[in-house]
């Protein structure tokens, strides 16, 4: 486990470096909330900010090195005519963790949603502009949302595991999508996927017991399992650890590091001290608006916009 | 805080503030306490009227569980039976003729006597004697020991329910046939003993021949229909429109609709049966098919319902976890929804099949409540159902069938508990698969 504690924005104004040591911590792991809370008493003395301060289209944007996984260019989303997201164009760099930020409401999950095409299985929810995963529009008619899901693997804020047994779970999508004939070359996909999620150890001498008998953090890695099985290109993460204690979240933010070599990971977080540890890009998101995004380092060490600094400083949110 | 004066009326604040909330407490104790002991009262209530429903039927009906059988010798004269025909002779005179000439006693010439000693045994004796001949024609000539149920009104006497302190012109059974019963009795050839014909028989004029068979056996064919038609279309509908369908005015339109069909009187459903099956379809009336398709209609709005409050009761977390695991719309509903759903519509269904057996009113519109003898073997016969017997017999004229019908009604309630715990019973297998 790294720890990436960034120097904060306000150290350039004065107020002395934040030493991490400081902070509360349980079983190795910082305290998300108890880090929000010390930068909350950051001072208040004004400095010169690159962007408007004002709520609007603007996006400053640093765009990302390597190959772009996924491109999404003005994507609104409508949920029974009321806009939810507004004009959002994002990339999102392949074989990287990219946090989505912002406080309640801002459209992270909405935007997080609409890149496995979720959106569509929520009646009255209508989703405009492009999104293209290697080149390919994925709201073209021609992709099945079925085979994109295939492609673009999702853990929501609850573990919610089928009450089935730990088996059925992993191998579900593996049998759905066929990928898997035999018995024998399914006991591997399980196994290795089990693995790779680092909950093998925990789980091999009762992979036939149900899956609801299982910690919430087992049960949130055997989640993971579930989508790593089919080998998906993406990995989508609604909020995947706020459901969860400090020890079972540190093991997630491990996992999630070393998927990171393999997938193309985007998170959605409320807890910034989170987005720092495990992410390397970092997009911020405001009243269904992307403000601001970047290398996490940056954005969180050098945020240029007024309502981002206010946000990881927690002045709103 | 060096100024003591804020501190004391703080004190004095907070003391009042404590004691409102004691007294608040107190109040919401009590009125905690008082709805308990509502609660207790209600259940006591029901309780009681259960049990008084429960002694009275048990109380009326268990006689009903034995009968009475007498053994008379009978000397087959070949002179008054027809080898040929033997149906045709008249065993019961010959019977109740030779018990009296074995007493000693002489029948006048309008054969008073004979008929009264004739009435004590059950028509029966005519079919058991006439079967015996047909079966074995050597047995003519010779004297045999039939046995054979006493007649209704005898075996009533037995049991008690018939008491001699009644004047003898208010009852069935006079002074002179109550001391043969009693002289027969002390003869030891009366015996009594578990009243089988009650669940091998099917429907009779004569209550001691009377039995449920043809009823239960009526009701599980017409159960069968129905189950066979309301729960694969109702699950179905109500999926459907869970699930799958969009969701706009139409849809509205059929919620409602269905909503309201659950609460149109069953009569309705037998009217529209009448009206549908056998006057348009031309079904046979009184058939279980008839039977069960209207119950089925009657059923449907219930189970729609019921199975559609089950799948809503599925948290969405399954479906999202299904439809992200790139699961469609049919796999995530039948392989994830449905089977968390089944306890909840196995309970409506069976709620919805017990609801159609115990129903009456429907069944009397399509002819269910004529008298239907023996016992039906196939769907498109007319047939007896459970409480359409239970109708008729309430409203014979025989005393015995009195009895015979608070037994009809143990039998309908055992066969409904039996239901109920098979329904139990699946309900947990489906549960342990998680």
């Amino acid at each position: 486990m790294k720890f990436r504690i960034f120097r904060s924005a306000e150290d350039q104004t004065g107020s002395g470096p934040v030493d991490p040591t400081e902070t509360p911590r349980m079983g190795g792991q910082l305290l998300p909330e108890a880090t929000a809370t010390s930068k909350a008493k950051a001072t208040e003395e004004p400095r010169a900010y690159e962007a408007s301060d004002l709520p609007g289209p603007t996006v400053v944007d640093s765009p990302p090195v390597g190959p772009i996984k996924i491109a999404a260019r003005d994507v609104s989303v409508f949920y029974e005519g009321k806009q939810a997201l507004y004009d959002v164009s994002l990339d999102i760099p392949d074989k990287t963790v990219t946090a989505l930020i912002g406080p309640s409401g801002c459209g992270k999950s909405t935007f997080l949603r609409t890149m496995n095409r979720m959106n569509d299985t929520i009646s009255g929810a209508k989703v405009t502009g492009r999104i293209a995963m290697d080149g390919e529009d994925i709201n073209d008619r021609s992709i099945d949302p079925v085979l994109l899901r295939a492609r673009v693997g999702m853990v929501f804020q609850r573990p919610n595991p089928f009450p089935k047994s730990i088996y059925e779970n992993v191998a579900y999508g593996p049998k759905i999508h066929g990928l898997v004939s035999a018995k024998s070359e399914m006991d591997g996909v399980v196994e290795s996927a089990l693995k790779r999620a680092g909950l093998w150890d925990e789980v091999a001498d009762r992979l036939q017991s149900s899956a609801m008998g299982l910690s919430g953090g087992q049960q949130q890695r055997l989640v993971i399992a579930r989508a790593i099985a089919v080998n998906p290109e993406v990995i989508l993460m609604d909020e995947p650890c706020s459901a969860l204690d400090p020890i079972a979240t540190a093991r997630i933010e491990e996992l999630i590091d070393e998927l990171r070599e393999r997938f193309c990971i985007v998170i959605v977080t409320h807890s910034m001290a989170q987005a720092a540890r495990v992410s390397q890009r970092t997009a911020f998101f405001h009243m269904g608006r992307l403000v601001e995004t970047g290398d996490t380092e940056d954005i969180f060490q050098n945020p240029r916009e007024r309502r981002t600094l206010d946000y990881i400083t927690g002045r709103f949110g | 805080m060096t100024d003591a004066t804020p501190d004391q009326i703080d004190g004095a604040a907070a003391k009042g503030r404590l004691d409102r909330l004691r007294a608040g407490l107190k109040r919401r104790h009590a009125k905690e306490a008082r709805f308990k002991w509502f609660g207790r009262l209600a259940i006591a209530a029901a309780m009681v009227f259960l049990a008084v429903l429960l002694v009275r039927i048990v109380e009326q009906g268990h006689t009903a569980f034995y009968t009475h059988t007498v053994t008379v010798p009978v000397y087959m004269d070949p002179a008054r039976i027809d080898r040929a025909y033997p149906q045709g002779s008249n065993f019961e005179q010959l019977a109740a003729e030779q018990q009296l000439a074995r007493w000693g006693i002489q029948d006048d010439a309008a054969g008073t006597a004979s008929s009264q000693m004739k009435a004590l045994f059950s028509s029966e004796l005519k079919f058991v004697a006439a079967d015996l001949v047909a079966k074995r024609s050597d047995v003519i000539g010779e004297t045999v020991p039939l046995a054979v149920p006493l007649s209704d009104d005898a075996d009533l006497y037995l049991k008690g329910e018939i008491s001699q302190s009644t004047p003898q012109d208010q009852r069935r059974i006079n002074d002179r046939q109550i001391a043969w019963l009693e002289r027969m009795q002390a003869e030891g050839v009366v015996g009594s003993h578990f009243n089988t014909a009650l669940f091998t028989n099917g429907d009779s004029t004569q209550p001691e021949l009377a039995g449920v068979l043809g009823a239960v056996v009526g009701s599980a064919l017409m159960l069968m229909v129905t189950a066979l038609i309301a729960i694969p279309l109702g699950v179905g509908a109500a999926i459907w429109l869970e699930e799958f369908a969009p969701k706009n005015k139409l849809t509205d339109i059929i919620e409602v609709n269905i909503n309201n069909l659950a609460a149109v009187p069953s009569i309705v459903y037998g009217l529209l049966g009448l009206a549908l099956f056998i006057n348009w379809m031309h079904l046979p009336r009184a058939s279980p098919i008839v039977g069960g398709l209207v119950l089925a209609l009657m059923a449907l709005p219930t189970l729609v319902i019921a199975t559609r409050s089950a799948l809503k009761a599925v948290p969405p977390s399954i479906r999202e976890a299904a439809l992200a695991m790139g699961a469609s719309k049919t796999q995530t509903v039948f392989s994830h929804v449905l089977p968390l759903a089944m306890p909840g519509v196995m309970t409506g269904a069976i709620i919805s099949m017990a609801h159609a057996l115990g129903e009456t009113a429907p069944l009397l519109l399509i002819g269910m409540v004529s008298f239907v003898p023996g016992v039906p073997h196939a769907i498109d016969q007319p047939v007896g159902a459970l409480p359409s017997l239970i109708y008729i017999w309430e409203n014979a004229s025989e005393r015995a069938f009195h009895e015979r019908t608070a037994a009809a009604i143990i039998v309908l309630l055992v066969f409904m508990i039996i239901m109920n715990a098979a329904a139990i019973i699946l309900r947990r297998r489906f549960e342990r698969r998680w």
